[in-house]
């Protein structure tokens, strides 16, 4: 249970912090800045691509030749964060683009200004057309969060208490199948969330 | 221009000498063009003749390279709040419509005066119910825009611009996107404006609409104003080849 | 008339007016500045720490560490590409259960979707690692990673194979109906072989999740890119340089998996297009 707790803090904290993060790096990327925009696509290039565990052994093991050090718990949710940030970035650069020109053109000629246009119309939009995709990626960032049983962590998470069960007695299956009807459920349930949701300010077009 | 100034009357909409280039193309050639207090002009011409471009100058939905655009006698700002406030004076029905789809249709029509007017939500809205009374949609106030018809969406668009008591209307080709059985409940609403004392510049293919509802005609072609008059002057009587020409082909039809 | 400006990214901002142009100039100006600073901040950080030197950096100029990161990453592509036909086959088979017109194959189908999907990767590794030894069955290092990972990936893969049958028009099924053909030459000859070209992109894309999975590799000490790049650091002394290098090599063959699955996307939507004209 401990362990369910903890998997369920990570995935809550490392969401909210790749929701912010995601929404940063997608104003970045829509600002008429240049460099700006270059760094939110570059970032996103690299932690769309990059495996999480190949992010989460550089953030463990070679950061402190950088004398950079940080505790496994932050390591783990640094990881769990900055990858789902990109796909978060990416989702809602979707949104925004599904959103017509025409839209945009409304909001000027009823004398909008530009912070209007974005808080009244294309944030809105943007958000409502992108819950299934941020939905789905909670998900992803809870089976993310599984990266936690490559550190040694206390409390453990989900992961690391059943390779832990399995490594140190044996008859771990049912070890195995709990902790899999426990991801399983909580997935399933953010899903039919994200569902209901999804259908109540689904936009149509 | 002059005769206007004469009179003393400042017109609503003044273009001054406006050129603008897409590229290459020079879609708009030394255009000089006003609208006074309470007239309808309507634009016609062939497609790619400039007239939705020079429609959507007025408000600086495009942006001119030379000239010089006037509202009310005040040059068009060029850019922030000022901008802003000009546009909410003058209102714009589109092609597509372009409600916004993410709010119903009741929010459509209040989110101007309540957002930009700063007017109390409830007087807003009781007026926003008047408006859509009076184009036809009330019984859809709190539908989403997909849920409409052309037809109506566009009738609600024309209650959002309304919702601004704008100086004047642009009508950006209002009734090209609808079903050919829409188009008129869309061009009722409008004559009824018109009928009002609404100033109103409309690019429209509508002839009859032109022919009735009109004040002035003005006839464009390939980027520059060829010809300009009442309704019966130019439907009966053109003066020029290429409008003799365009009214033909379209009589074809 | 209307120019070009499809991309919303631009259609957001008007036409700039002079102070607006100013502004822009300004920001560009001083973001490009605090990017170089952030860049030299890096390095600097680096080469406080020593890691500029040299001596990390040699192996990259012997051919042996080429060649043993090539090997490393056959392993990686291998396992991928394994994994990635297991997922393909497994996810065929829930969607054939999904779309069944039994109502117990479809509960199957969908649990079976439903599991996939919401249990970790790392979970199934552990399985196949630690769980399945012990009922007494001996599975291969290559097995250990690959089977783990194609399960795990099989339920999305299910889902967007699913909704590829679902994007055939109704009509094209009814048009094979019509000519007198029996279901199954329907699905084999008409449905499937078009909802398979519409999944295209989605594959590949998914075939990045699973080559990303296949990084677990050295849990079962199966020697892939990742498992390599340990011994490289053990012969070598020099962590950071190969992780970096490791993780640029992954991020790369990512970065080009979806440039592919963009490319087939648009190849399509443009096809697609000239077809509706």
């Amino acid at each position: 249970m401990q362990a369910l707790l903890t998997t369920w803090k990570l995935t809550a904290v490392a969401f909210a912090i790749a929701f912010v993060l995601g929404v940063l790096i997608t104003v970045m990327r829509v600002s008429p800045l240049k460099p700006l925009r270059f760094f939110g696509d570059f970032y996103v290039q690299i932690f769309r691509n990059i495996p999480g565990a190949c992010l989460l052994i550089i953030l463990v093991y070679a950061f402190p030749y950088l004398d950079i050090i940080w505790s496994y718990f932050t390591c783990v949710l640094i990881a769990a964060s900055l990858i789902p940030a990109a796909f978060c970035s990416e989702y809602l650069m979707t949104g925004i683009n599904a959103i017509p020109v025409g839209q945009i053109e409304a909001a000027r000629s009823i004398g909008m200004t530009f912070a209007q246009m974005i808080r009244k119309i294309v944030v809105p939009q943007a958000l409502r057309s992108s819950v299934l995709p941020l939905t789905n990626l909670l998900v992803a960032t809870m089976l993310t969060t599984a990266l936690a049983s490559q550190v040694p962590l206390r409390p453990a998470d989900l992961t690391g208490l059943v390779a832990h069960i399995n490594t140190h007695a044996v008859g771990g299956v049912t070890a195995f199948f709990i902790s899999a009807m426990l991801y399983c459920a909580t997935a399933v349930v953010i899903g039919q969330i994200g569902n209901l949701i999804d259908k109540k300010v689904r936009i149509l077009r | 221009m002059s005769a206007y100034a004469a009179e003393g009357q400042v017109p609503v909409i003044e273009l001054r000498h406006v050129d603008k280039h897409f590229g290459d193309l020079h879609v708009l050639k030394d255009i000089c063009l006003s609208v006074q207090r309470g007239e309808v002009v309507v634009i016609i011409g062939p497609s790619g003749s400039g007239k939705s471009t020079l429609c959507r100058t007025i408000n600086r939905m495009e942006t001119i390279d030379a000239g010089e655009i006037l509202i009310d006698g005040v040059p068009l700002p060029e850019e922030g709040k000022d901008l802003a406030k000009l546009r909410a004076q003058i209102g714009m029905v589109f092609q597509s419509f372009n409600l916004f789809a993410h709010m119903n249709i009741l929010e459509n029509v209040t989110l101007g005066p309540t957002d930009v007017l700063k007017r109390p939500r409830k007087e807003a809205r009781e007026e926003a119910m008047q408006l859509l009374k009076r184009v036809g949609v009330e019984s859809q106030a709190h539908k989403v825009p997909a849920q409409l018809s052309g037809g109506q969406q566009q009738r609600v668009a024309i209650a959002r611009s309304l919702a601004m008591h704008p100086k004047a209307i642009l009508f950006d080709e209002p009734t090209s996107a609808l079903d050919p059985e829409m188009i008129g409940e869309v061009l009722e609403v409008m004559t009824e404006l018109a009928q009002e004392g609404m100033t109103m510049l409309v690019v429209t293919h509508e002839m009859n609409f032109a022919r009735r509802v009109a004040d002035r005609v003005i006839f464009m072609d390939d980027g520059s104003i060829v010809e300009e008059g009442t309704p019966e002057a130019f439907f009966e009587n053109p003066q020029t080849e290429r409008a003799r020409n365009f009214l033909n082909s379209i009589k074809n039809h | 008339m209307r120019d070009a400006r499809t991309n919303i990214r631009d259609a957001l901002y008007e036409a700039p007016g002079p102070r607006t142009r100013r502004l822009t100039a300004v920001g560009t100006a001083l973001t490009l500045a605090a990017l170089v600073v952030l860049i030299a901040l890096v390095i600097r950080r680096f080469y406080e720490a020593g890691q500029l030197d040299s001596k990390y950096w040699a192996l990259f100029a012997k051919y042996t560490t080429w060649r043993y990161i090539g090997k490393g990453l056959v392993g990686t592509v291998e396992a991928a590409l394994m994994a990635g036909t297991l997922t393909f086959a497994l996810g065929f088979t829930y969607m054939l259960l999904r779309i069944s017109r039994l109502k117990a194959a479809r509960a199957v189908g969908t649990a079976l979707v439903e599991f996939t999907r919401g249990v970790p990767t790392l979970l199934f590794i552990y399985f196949f690692f630690l769980v399945v030894p012990q009922l007494g069955i001996k599975l291969s290092a290559f097995l250990k990673i690959t089977l783990p990972v194609a399960i795990s990936a099989s339920g999305v893969v299910a889902e967007v194979l699913r909704s590829g049958v679902n994007a055939v028009p109704n009509g094209q099924r009814e048009a094979a109906y019509s000519l007198g053909m029996r279901e199954r030459s329907v699905f084999l000859k008409v449905v499937f072989p078009q909802a398979f070209r519409i999944v295209i992109p989605a594959m590949i894309s998914e075939l990045v999740i699973v080559l990303k999975d296949t990084t677990f590799a050295y849990v079962v000490s199966f020697p892939d890119l990742m498992q390599n790049a340990k011994v490289l650091i053990s012969n070598y002394d020099s962590l950071l340089a190969v992780y970096l290098v490791v993780a640029v090599i992954y991020i790369l063959i990512n970065y080009l998996l979806n440039k592919a699955s963009d490319f087939m996307a648009r190849r399509r939507n443009q096809v697609k297009g000239a077809a509706a004209v």
